[in-house]
């Protein structure tokens, strides 16, 4: 033990949706290499908190570890990022990890985002094959068509776009850049472009991309590096087009 | 479970559980509309006005004859008035209120995100505030009060000299100037991007460049403007207040 050096991990904690916020201190011996999400294992090991208080261990969510589920997204030092990717040696210290701003609080640093997946889903964000016969084989998918897809569809639904989004809020209800992002990828595939107007239609509803304010922190955020503000342009065209050709045609 | 009413317990009151955002309203709500008239305003006809504000006013630089040539150009439209009221002045009136409104439900986060974008995102709004009131003022000031100028086009060039005889004055027009060209250049980028007019990363970068520069044109025109307020000898203002 010639290396006794300790970090110090700030935690905001609250034990129910709707009991109070309070804040937990604890100290760790440095580790390299050591992440966030297993610094909190280490704690649920041994709960015990800086001033030798035993506690319970912090709730949060996680899974695959490696950057790629999406599920342990928090606020580390007040910025939305993965727990898991975020090195404890590469920031700013004593470390504060608080549970997302905009979404409800489960318990601790867990919070409840099925607000995207309820997007998701009013987007329609899937590729309709359903039927009750064998449909044959889709139809080719060029290089070019994949090269877009592709990064496109690496989003992990962690929504830190959304939580860094000065848009995003519980007065505009904004829908956020990733289900743009995956309208503008459904809406590309050769056989998702079947719901590409009911897409599109969705998008202008209240909520819609007309909130976006074209901040940008959702493409510097993201964790995938998806090109979010992109997306938003692309399917900022898409839409303009369907609104101004429907003033003719419909 | 029996009621507990009448027990001595006090009640329970549980702090509301946040609900989050809501989800997307798909196909509800006029939001949209409002939305991107609010952009469109901004470039037509408001920005379109700002356009001709500033040339118009450049022909200061060539001195008070040619300033009040402008003028009267101007003023001999039919239905000036007219003109103005819904060429001009509802629409400011729309993009400015609305603007104000799109501000106050936004949460400007540069303290957490201290971004490029994000920083911008928080100018257009102040910009935007800085040129409303700059814009009552100076309406006021240059049209509703003291010499009439629709009647006296040959007082104009002299009406601005002695705006500007008091440098607090002076110095808000700069602001002014400055807070408008910003904004609205800016806000060509913004228009381009959210309307899909310029998609592409680069392009966007590309297009950005350009808009300084638009920016910057449009600083340089309003100052050699009020320079030249500064150059030329005091004009002579007539014809009273009306
Ligand atoms: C000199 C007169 C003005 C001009 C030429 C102008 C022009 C523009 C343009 C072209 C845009 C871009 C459109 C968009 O982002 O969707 C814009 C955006 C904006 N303007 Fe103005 N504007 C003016 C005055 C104002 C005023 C007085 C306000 C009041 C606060 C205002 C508030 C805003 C806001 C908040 C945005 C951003 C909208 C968003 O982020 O979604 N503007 N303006
Ligand atoms: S560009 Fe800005 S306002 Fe639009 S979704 Fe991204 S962060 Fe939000
Ligand atoms: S777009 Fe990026 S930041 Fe947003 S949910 Fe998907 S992976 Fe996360
Ligand atoms: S645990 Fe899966 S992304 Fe962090």
């Amino acid at each position: 033990m010639a290396d006794n050096k300790t970090v110090i991990i700030k935690i905001k904690r609250q034990a129910n949706p709707d009991s109070k916020a309070y804040w937990e201190e604890f100290e760790l011996p440095q580790t390299p290499g050591r992440n966030v999400t297993s610094a909190l294992m280490e704690i649920a090991v041994n709960p015990v908190t800086r001033d030798g208080k035993k506690t319970t261990p912090i709730t949060y969510d996680a899974n695959c570890l490696e950057e790629v589920c999406g599920s342990c997204a928090m606020l580390v030092n007040g910025k939305a990022r993965m727990a898991c990717s975020a090195l404890l040696e590469k920031l700013d210290h004593p470390v504060k990890l608080e549970p997302f701003s905009k979404f409800p609080v489960v318990r601790d640093l867990a919070v409840d985002r099925s607000v995207l997946f309820e997007d998701l889903k009013r987007v329609k964000a899937w590729v309709p094959i359903d039927g009750t016969y064998d449909l044959g084989p889709g139809p080719r998918v060029t290089m070019q068509e994949q090269e877009v897809a592709y990064p496109l569809s690496r989003c992990i639904s962690c929504c830190c776009c959304m939580e860094a989004c000065p848009q995003f809020n519980e007065s505009t209800d904004f829908v956020g850049a990733a289900a743009i992002s995956q309208v503008r990828l459904f809406n590309t595939h050769p056989t998702g472009k079947a719901l590409k107007r009911e897409r599109l239609a969705a998008l202008m509803g209240d909520g819609g991309i007309q909130e976006c304010g074209y901040a940008q922190n959702c493409v510097e955020i993201c964790p995938k590096d998806i090109p979010l503000t992109r997306s938003i342009s692309e399917v900022g065209r898409e839409v303009m087009k369907q609104a101004i050709g429907d003033l003719f045609r419909r | 479970m029996g009621s507990s009413a009448g027990s001595a317990a006090p009640a329970v009151v549980k702090p509301k559980i946040k609900q989050g955002v809501a989800p997307l309203r798909a196909g509800e709500g006029h939001s949209f509309l409002l939305r991107r008239l609010h952009s469109l305003t901004g470039i037509v006809p408001v920005g379109l006005f700002l356009i001709e504000h500033f040339i118009s006013n450049a022909f200061a630089v060539n001195g008070p004859a040619a300033y009040t040539k402008q003028v009267e150009f101007l003023t001999s439209f039919p239905f000036v008035v007219a003109l103005e009221l819904f060429g001009i002045w509802l629409p400011i009136l729309f993009h400015s209120l609305y603007g104000f409104y799109i501000w106050y439900r936004g949460d400007s986060n540069i303290g957490e995100y201290p971004w490029t974008g994000n920083w911008m995102y928080a100018a257009q709004r102040w910009t935007g505030a800085i040129a409303f009131f700059y814009m009552g003022w100076h309406t006021w000031h240059i049209r509703f009060t003291g010499v009439h100028i629709l009647s006296h086009p040959a007082s104009a060039f002299g009406k601005v000299q002695l705006e500007f005889q008091n440098t607090w004055v002076a110095m808000f027009y700069l602001v002014g100037i400055i807070a408008a060209s910003w904004h609205f250049a800016y806000g060509l980028w913004l228009f381009a991007a959210k309307w899909g007019i310029v998609t592409g990363d680069r392009a966007r970068r590309r297009f950005g460049y350009v808009c300084v520069i638009i920016a910057v044109v449009f600083i340089a025109v309003g100052m050699a403007t009020m320079r030249s307020f500064f150059h030329w000898p005091l004009h002579p203002v007539n014809g009273g207040s009306s």
